[in-house]
């Protein structure tokens, strides 16, 4: 254990809600998961699918080949944690951790071990004693990772963990999930909206929107090789930007993107792929990292405009840019010195540009 | 305060002002709790303090509240439930009501009849939380089609006023043979509690967030489990709640009682009670006597479950 496979998986609410459509999914064995997406999209209901608390409507799921559409939660060996941890008030952190163990009828000095081994990982066995409303959020957090790690369960399942801890935390606890995931070494299926942290943990992303899976991929994949606008639009900080425009075929060979004045040189891959698509009006995706003041690397890689705003994030800088009236946004360097209002040039990384269907939204490169 | 001298006589007047203000908010606050606990202990002192004093003593203007000469014969009465004191048809004449010291001929029935009342309070207590506790639990929790309809339905049956409901009842209760029979009682007082007591544990087992059951189930609790082990030891004081309102309905019910119950076999207290007012002749102090002996159950059923009734069981369930 323990590969789990969605085979067309669907979920409708009682109320006729259809949240999840049409899954088809493998996840494999000792796995990090992570399922990205907005509010609302159905990851949740995904997770629940997986966890049994929540009904598969069509289709079906399969743990390792066996069909677990109708197997109660207590029944399959996974565990789970919640964004609200969802701690027994009445318990002492040692029995909220033990109580997986004591369904299960674990002897009573392994159940102790077991408890006190994952206290120690998590550096909460001076808690034991305690209730989870004498903890701060941050201990809560642990005790409820302690609860689902001493069952040693098949599938680690994760409903946004980190959402309710400030953003250092977040970021350290990352890191200790991540080890976690390597100490364990069983399948985790991970929830988050959160980009950063999909990017971080994941060996693998499923990126959802209405309940529909827009990609699948590693980090790389997902954020290098988007396959529609809105996995585009939802990773990165600030967002990519896109520029309406249409391809332009000259001499055969050179394809480049046209709007109005501007024009940018397709490269290598890109290039071959639009060859035959002279005028096809197409939507460029720009990331906001990949624009460069310094290069210089000919007319056909600039791009014009106004500086609109200047944002200072520390390490870097954002810059609003007024380009032909939309407002695009671009990390550059923070050595770079605009006042608002002056006109510059910005170079574009050729190399790196997203293309994608007008109407549709599709991705005609990957 | 400090005895730090103000600077300005405004200030001083303003605490002086201050102070005056909280101590008459105290003494109104005190003065009204004074009164409230006049209002409701005072029927019950009279009603203990009677119970022991003699006919004569109790129709003295003014009224003793301090019996002067206090008899324990009504409670012997009740006790030992001795013939030769009772009255009946034939020998009422022979005592004089004026002196007082008659006891009803029903005396005897008394202990008896408290035992009905203990018998189906309890059952109704036990077979509530059988049945209302699970129902409770998977109307707030397993959400299934109809399962609205379902509460809706709940909820009307205990807009419909008993008295409606007395006909139909008394009909079910003599076709299934059980009239005059504790049982007939205790089903009747069902019907009219689980409703309100499945009500009241939705309310309380909703508040308590899914996620707290779901991660039950996933740490290996069959829904039983799930119920059992988590939802109702933090439902304790709703629980009680439900202890309480349905002891306390069974036990002073008065009219259901009335309609299907003839003999010792099935009379409650109350139907007892009452019976004593409309004797050949009336004795208030005996009367007063078994309605000591009738709240002294509801009493300890108080005592017992009041200190359960504690609020913030379920802080920290959730982040916060
Ligand atoms: N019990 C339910 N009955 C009806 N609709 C539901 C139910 N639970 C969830 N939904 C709906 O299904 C959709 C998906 O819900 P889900 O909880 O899976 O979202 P999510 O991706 O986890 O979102 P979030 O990031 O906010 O947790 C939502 O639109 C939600 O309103
Ligand atoms: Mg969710």
């Amino acid at each position: 254990m323990a590969g789990i496979r969605f085979e067309s998986v669907g979920k409708k609410y009682s109320n006729g809600f259809h949240a999840v459509k049409d899954l088809n999914l493998d996840i494999r064995d000792k796995e990090f998961l992570v399922l990205l997406g907005p509010s609302g999209c159905g990851k949740s209901t995904t997770l629940n699918m997986i966890a049994g608390l929540e009904e598969v409507s069509d289709g079906r799921l399969l743990f390792d080949d066996q069909m677990v559409n109708y197997m109660p939660p207590h029944r399959r060996d996974v565990a789970m944690v919640f964004q609200s941890y969802a701690l027994y008030p009445h318990k002492t952190v040692f029995d909220n951790i033990a109580f997986g163990l004591q369904m299960r009828k674990v002897p009573r000095e392994e159940t102790a071990r077991r408890v006190q081994d994952a206290a120690d990982k998590l550096e909460i066995s001076h808690l034991l004693d305690r209730r989870p409303s004498q903890l701060s959020g941050g201990q809560r957090q642990r005790v409820a990772l302690g609860r689902a790690m001493v069952r040693n369960p098949a599938v680690f399942l994760m409903d946004e963990p980190l959402s309710n801890l400030d953003a250092a935390l977040r970021i350290s606890m990352r890191a200790e999930i991540k080890d976690l995931h390597h100490a364990m070494q069983t399948t985790f299926v991970y929830v988050t909206h959160d980009q950063a942290e999909a990017l971080t943990l994941a060996d693998r992303i499923v990126v959802m929107k209405d309940g529909v899976v827009q990609q699948i991929g590693t980090p790389d994949d997902i954020y290098e090789r988007p396959q529609n606008t809105f996995v585009a639009s939802f990773l990165g900080n600030p967002p990519i930007n896109y520029i309406d425009g249409a391809v332009e075929v000259s001499d055969g060979e050179t394809v480049s993107f046209v709007r109005g004045d501007l024009k940018l040189k397709f490269a290598g891959e890109t290039a071959r792929k639009l060859a035959s698509s002279n005028g096809r009006e197409i939507r460029l995706g720009i990331r906001a990292e990949d624009v460069d003041e310094t290069r210089s690397s000919g007319e056909d890689s600039l791009i014009r405009g106004k500086v609109n705003s200047v944002l200072p994030v520390g390490s870097d800088q954002f810059l609003g840019f007024d380009f032909c009236g939309e407002e695009l946004f671009f990390r550059v360097g923070k050595d770079l010195d605009h006042a608002l209002g002056e006109n510059v040039a910005l170079s574009v990384d050729l190399s790196r540009l997203h293309v994608f269907d007008k109407a549709s939204g599709a991705s005609l490169i990957w | 305060m400090s005895d730090v001298p103000s600077s300005s006589t405004q200030v001083v007047d303003y605490r002086r002002r201050q102070r005056l203000a909280r101590i008459a908010q105290r003494l109104i606050i005190f003065g009204g709790s004074i009164l409230l606990a006049v209002y409701v202990i005072a029927p019950v002192t009279w009603l203990v303090s009677s119970s022991v004093q003699t006919e004569a003593e109790i129709v003295s203007v003014p009224p003793h509240w301090i019996p002067e000469e206090p008899t324990l014969r009504n409670f012997k009465a009740i006790f030992s439930a001795t013939e030769e004191e009772t009255v009946t048809y034939e020998t009422r004449s022979g005592q004089d009501p004026a002196a007082g010291g008659f006891i009803p001929s029903t005396a005897s029935s008394l202990l008896p009849a408290m035992a009905n009342s203990l018998t189906v309070a309890t059952l109704v207590v036990i077979l509530n939380l059988l049945v209302a506790v699970p129902a409770a639990y998977s109307l707030a929790k397993i959400r299934t089609w109809g399962r609205n309809a379902t509460v809706y339905f709940i909820l009307i049956t205990r807009v419909i006023p008993d008295i409606a409901l007395v006909v139909p009842f008394f009909l079910v209760i003599r076709k299934l043979g059980m009239l005059d029979t504790i049982g007939s009682l205790v089903l009747t007082y069902l019907a009219v509690t689980v409703p309100f007591s499945v009500f009241i544990l939705l309310q309380y087992f909703e508040g308590l967030p899914d996620e707290l059951d779901k991660a039950a189930r996933v740490d290996g609790c069959s829904r039983f489990q799930a119920l059992i082990r988590v939802f109702l030891p933090l439902s304790l004081p709703s629980l009680v709640a439900v202890v309480l309102f349905t002891f306390l309905t069974s036990w002073n019910e008065f009219l259901l009682a009335l309609m299907f119950t003839q003999t010792e076999a099935s009379q409650t207290l109350p139907i007892l009670l009452a019976a004593f007012t409309s004797d050949f002749t009336i004795s208030f102090s005996f009367i007063n006597a078994a309605g000591v002996l009738a709240i002294i159950p509801p009493v300890i059923v108080a005592i017992i479950f009041e200190r359960y009734i504690v609020s913030g069981l379920t802080a920290g369930a959730v982040k916060g």
